[in-house]
C-alpha cells in the first residue's frame, strides 16, 4: 500500500521521572523567586552550578521568601503561604518539607498566619544552630517570631518582638531581632522552644543616621551587617551577651567621596574558612541602599584589607558563596533573570544560565 | 508577561549612566510598606499640593519619591484612589518628596490597593528615605496587604497627600 510505513517492533522507552542524584553538592544553589507579577506562585530553582544545569524546581505559594537547607540536608524547608481562592478565601501557612532528593512534599506543619509578606531576604526565617528550632518573623503589622520544633514537627510557641524585627540566631537557643532604634532584643530559648530570657541590647548602630541593611553574614559567633554609607559594623555574641565587637569601612575617604557604598537585595557573601568577604558595590548617592552592584569588592577579613575588586559585565542585586574550598560565588539580577556563576578565588565567570525565573531574589548555597 | 529583553537592556543602559538612577530603579521589583506614624515633622495635615506637575503615570512623578510597586495610576485606579474591586490597606508606609512645581516637601502616604494578583504595570522604585524592615513605617520592603481585609494579595500602590512640611 501506498504509503504504509514499516514499522520495526521497538521497546517503547520506559515513561518514568527522574530524582536527584544525591542529597546536595557543594556547588549546588538554590535561587527562589518570589514572582513578583504573579506572586501566587512562587518557586525554588536548584540549579548546578558546576555544569550549569537546572536540577529541579518546588512550587512554593504566595509572597514566597526562600528555602532553608539544614546542615545535615535532610530535609529542604519552606515557609510558604495559600489561600482558598487562589487571591482571595482563608489564609493557610504552613512549613512544607520537601524530600531532598526527590523534591515530593512529605510534611508540613501548621503555622499562625502572620508569616511576614515582604521583599526577599534571609533574616526572614532561621534555623538555631543545632537545626532543632525554625524561627519565622511575622509582620500583621504586630511584630513576633514564630518558633517550630522541627524534628517534632510542630509549632510550639509565639516570641513577641515589639518594634523589633528579623531573625539572627546566636547559637542552640538563642537568636536576636533588629530594633527600629539601632538595638537589639536578644531571646534565649528552652529546650521546648520557650522563652526564659529577653534582653535589649544597648545602641548597636545609630538608625537615623546610617543605619544598617537586614542583609546580614554571619561569622561564628559575629553577624557582620553593612551600614547604608559603608561601614561594616560587627554584632558579636558572647555568653549570652550581644553588643558591637567592632566597626570598619569598606572604602578608603577617597572611594567614598566618590560615591562607593553597598547596596542590592543580598549584598554581602562570606567564605568562612578563606576569610574573605564578598560586597556588592555600586556608586550611588544616599538612598541608594537597594541599587544593584556594579562591582563585587572581595576583602581579607583578618586584616580588613581589600584584596580585589571584580567588575561586573551586568548588574547584580544578590550574591552568595559555596563553602568549600574550591568556593563558586553566584550572582543574580531581580531584573533579568540570569544566574551568573564566577570562581570565588580568582573572580574569573564561568557561565551565565539564562531563563531563571522572573524576578529572582534570594541565593541559597551549600 | 514582561519582556525581559527590554528590562536588561534597560537596566544596562541605566547602569551605564549612573547619573540616571530612577529608570534603573523603576524596574527593580519588590514589595510594600506603610505605617500609621507620621514622621516627627512638623507637617499641615491633610492638605493636597498646590500645583501638581509631571506623569502620574511615570515613576518620576514626584510623588513617588519612596514607592515601591505598581503605580496604581497605571492600574485602572489614580495616583491616590484604588482601582475598582479592590481594597485599600490603610496602614502604611510614608514619605517625605519634594514638589518642585511649588518647592514645597509634603508626607505621601504610600497605600497598597490590595484582593486581586499583582497589577504588573508601571513597576517603580524608589527608595529616598526608605529604611530597613526594623523600622517598618519607613520601610516600603514589606507586603502592607497584611493589613487589609483582603489580607496579603497585592494589586497596586497609591501615593496620597497626607500633610505638608512646615519649617
Amino acid at each position: 500500500m501506498p504509503g504504509s510505513v514499516a514499522l520495526a517492533q521497538l521497546q517503547p522507552e520506559p515513561l518514568v521521572r527522574q530524582d536527584l542524584p544525591g542529597t546536595g553538592s557543594a556547588h549546588w544553589v538554590w535561587v527562589n523567586d518570589v514572582v513578583f507579577h504573579h506572586m501566587v506562585d512562587g518557586k525554588a530553582f536548584l540549579f548546578d552550578g558546576d555544569s550549569g544545569n537546572i536540577l529541579g524546581m518546588l512550587s512554593t505559594g504566595f509572597g514566597f521568601g526562600s528555602v532553608l537547607v539544614p546542615g545535615n540536608r535532610s530535609v529542604i524547608i519552606s515557609p510558604e503561604t495559600y489561600f482558598s481562592r487562589g487571591t482571595r478565601g482563608t489564609r493557610t501557612d504552613v512549613v512544607v518539607l520537601y524530600d531532598p532528593r526527590t523534591l515530593d512534599p512529605i510534611g508540613e506543619i501548621a503555622i499562625p498566619a502572620k508569616r511576614s509578606s515582604n521583599m526577599p531576604m534571609r533574616a526572614t526565617t532561621a534555623l538555631t544552630d543545632d537545626d532543632r528550632f525554625l524561627l519565622i518573623y511575622n509582620f500583621t503589622p504586630a511584630q513576633s517570631v514564630t518558633v517550630i520544633d522541627l524534628p517534632a514537627r510542630k509549632f510550639v510557641g509565639e516570641v513577641d518582638t515589639p518594634g523589633c524585627a528579623l531573625v539572627y540566631p546566636t547559637g542552640p537557643r538563642s537568636f536576636f531581632s533588629l530594633c527600629g532604634d539601632g538595638t537589639a532584643l536578644a531571646i534565649q530559648l528552652d529546650d521546648a522552644g520557650g522563652v526564659i530570657a529577653r534582653e535589649r541590647t544597648p545602641e548597636l548602630f545609630d538608625a537615623e543616621q546610617d543605619p544598617v541593611t537586614e542583609k546580614a553574614v554571619r561569622d561564628g559567633n559575629t553577624w557582620l551587617f553593612a551600614s547604608f554609607a559603608g561601614d561594616i559594623v560587627a554584632v558579636q555574641t558572647v555568653q549570652g551577651r550581644t553588643r558591637t565587637a567592632a566597626r570598619w569601612s569598606l572604602t578608603t575617604a577617597e572611594e567614598r567621596a566618590q560615591g562607593w557604598r553597598p547596596g542590592g537585595m543580598q549584598h554581602l557573601a562570606l567564605h568562612l574558612t578563606g576569610r574573605r568577604l564578598y560586597s556588592l558595590m555600586h556608586q550611588g548617592g544616599p538612598d541608594t541602599h537597594k541599587d544593584p552592584g556594579a562591582e563585587i569588592w572581595v576583602y581579607d577579613l583578618a586584616s580588613r584589607e581589600r584584596t580585589q575588586r571584580i567588575v561586573l559585565e551586568a548588574p547584580l542585586t544578590s550574591i552568595a558563596v559555596t563553602g568549600d574550598e574550591r568556593p563558586l560565588l553566584f550572582g543574580i539580577f531581580i531584573g533579568a533573570p540570569q544566574l551568573r556563576v564566577f570562581d570565588a578565588r580568582t573572580g574569573a565567570a564561568l557561565r551565565t544560565i539564562n531563563e531563571v525565573g522572573f524576578t529572582p531574589t534570594v541565593l541559597v548555597s551549600y | 508577561m514582561p519582556n525581559y529583553d527590554d528590562v536588561i537592556e534597560r537596566m544596562t543602559r541605566s547602569l551605564a549612566k549612573t547619573t540616571v538612577r530612577r529608570s534603573l530603579l523603576r524596574t527593580l521589583g519588590s514589595l510594600l510598606v506603610g505605617a500609621a506614624a507620621l514622621p516627627l515633622l512638623p507637617v499641615a495635615r491633610g492638605q493636597s499640593a498646590g500645583k501638581e506637575s509631571g506623569d502620574p503615570a511615570s515613576c518620576d512623578y514626584w510623588r513617588y519619591c519612596a514607592i515601591d510597586g505598581f503605580l496604581c495610576a497605571c492600574c485602572g485606579g489614580t495616583v491616590s484612589v484604588c482601582p475598582p474591586g479592590t481594597e485599600p490597606a490603610p496602614v502604611t508606609w510614608v514619605g517625605t518628596c519634594h514638589n518642585a512645581a511649588d518647592g514645597h516637601d509634603y508626607i505621601v502616604s504610600y497605600n497598597d490597593c490590595c484582593g486581586k494578583s499583582s497589577c504588573g504595570r508601571c513597576l517603580c522604585n524608589r527608595n529616598e528615605g526608605d529604611r530597613p524592615l526594623y523600622m517598618p513605617g519607613k520601610s516600603n520592603d514589606y507586603n502592607w496587604c497584611v493589613g487589609s481585609q483582603a489580607n496579603l494579595p497585592y494589586h497596586c500602590t497609591v501615593s496620597r497627600i497626607v500633610g505638608m512640611v512646615t519649617e
